[in-house]
């Protein structure tokens, strides 16, 4: 059990509240926002179950992930906006 | 020609950074690649306008000083927002101000934004349809022109030295 | 040779662990400050600086391998791409028709657009 180990149930803890805000968000964009926040959360988990495995495929998985949050949020954002999404 | 040469630094410098090794021959490899991903994508290129290498690298050292002011400046406003967040009774008095800006370009604006969303306690929310006002989200909008003042002295000098 | 690692060990473990306490406070923002548009202060500011620590720290333990350059490219990309996402969630729930919480003092969007 050294601090990396920590590390990861730590991030385990800190996404109670992103599942409690998505399940129980009030509106739309809370629930948006909270899966966001969530995918921050996942990446920080692959960067640094990257490094503990010592396989730097886990890193290739943590840009994508950003890569499809990031799309996926203002996809999301503009279908509320306009109604349409291109 | 040279204009695909000099939109293709960047991306090769993105293709060496997903790659994973920086290195002479992987960056000259990118560089070939550029252009193919250049072309489909022309529209989005400001093709009509003069470009030299010299403007490009003169601007370099500026875009450098505006990096390091910007992690400071997130560093600070993180610490604002923790402090706000570990109160036992969260008291705070949010708003939308209107802020007036200078820059007319995209980039310029784009910039701005950017910056102003990762300062202390504001958010940028949206961009007026004559491109001379930003409505921004305040934490704690309680003094309107303080933050005005504070936008317009601090940031944007340094935001269009690096970007016009 | 060995000071010098030892310094870098301790530094990133440093980085780590307030990269750590950032992400978790911004996901405590997430839960306790009242309406979206507060909410959105905490996870797009505290938790995007946290990510970048993170993986600040990693570079400085691996070094510029492959590894750490990804890690490096991993939080620029997070810094960069943060700001754009909440900026536009904000527009969007202006627009959709959410209301400011009722702290809020002043809001001169509202009336720009209609």
């Amino acid at each position: 059990m050294n601090l990396l180990d920590l590390a990861l149930l730590f991030m385990v803890f800190a996404m109670v509240p992103c599942v409690y805000r998505t399940i129980m968000g009030p509106t739309i964009p809370d629930r948006v926002i909270a899966v966001d926040a969530m995918t921050t959360v996942i990446v920080v988990m692959l960067g640094v179950y990257s490094f503990v495995q010592g396989s730097v495929f886990f890193m290739d998985v943590a840009l994508v992930l950003s890569i499809i949050s990031f799309v996926g949020t203002v996809t999301i954002s503009k279908y509320l906006d306009e109604g349409v999404v291109l | 020609m040279k204009r695909y040469l000099l939109y293709s630094i960047p991306l090769a410098l993105l293709w060496c950074f997903v790659h994973g090794d920086v290195t002479i021959l992987n960056f000259l490899f990118g560089l070939v690649l550029g252009p193919f991903v250049i072309r489909p994508f022309k529209s989005l290129y400001k093709f009509d306008k003069e470009v030299s290498f010299k403007d490009a690298t003169a601007r370099i050292p500026k875009e450098i000083k505006y990096f390091v002011i910007l992690i400071i400046e997130i560093a600070k406003a993180s610490i604002a927002v923790g402090k706000v967040v570990i109160q036992p009774k969260i008291d705070i008095k949010p708003g939308i101000i209107a802020v007036p800006i200078d820059s007319k370009t995209n980039l310029g604006i784009t910039a701005i934004a950017n910056t102003i969303t990762l300062t202390p306690g504001t958010l940028t929310l949206d961009v007026s349809d004559d491109r001379s006002v930003l409505y921004v989200h305040c934490i704690d909008a309680s003094d309107p022109d303080d933050i005005r003042e504070s936008i317009r002295n601090d940031l944007e000098k340094y935001t269009l030295e690096a970007f016009e | 040779m060995s000071e010098i690692s030892t310094v870098l060990d301790i530094l990133s473990n440093i980085v780590l662990i307030i990269g750590l306490i950032f992400v978790f406070l911004g996901m405590l923002g997430l839960l306790r400050l009242p309406d979206v548009y507060n909410r959105m202060h905490a996870t797009t500011k505290i938790g995007t600086l946290g990510a970048f620590c993170v993986m600040l720290s990693i570079l400085l333990k691996v070094g510029f391998t492959p590894m750490g350059v990804k890690a490096l490219t991993v939080g620029l990309f997070l810094l960069l791409t943060a700001p754009i996402a909440a900026h536009m969630i904000g527009r969007a729930a202006h627009r959709h028709g959410v209301k400011l919480c009722k702290e809020s003092i002043i809001d001169e969007y509202g009336k720009s657009y209609k």
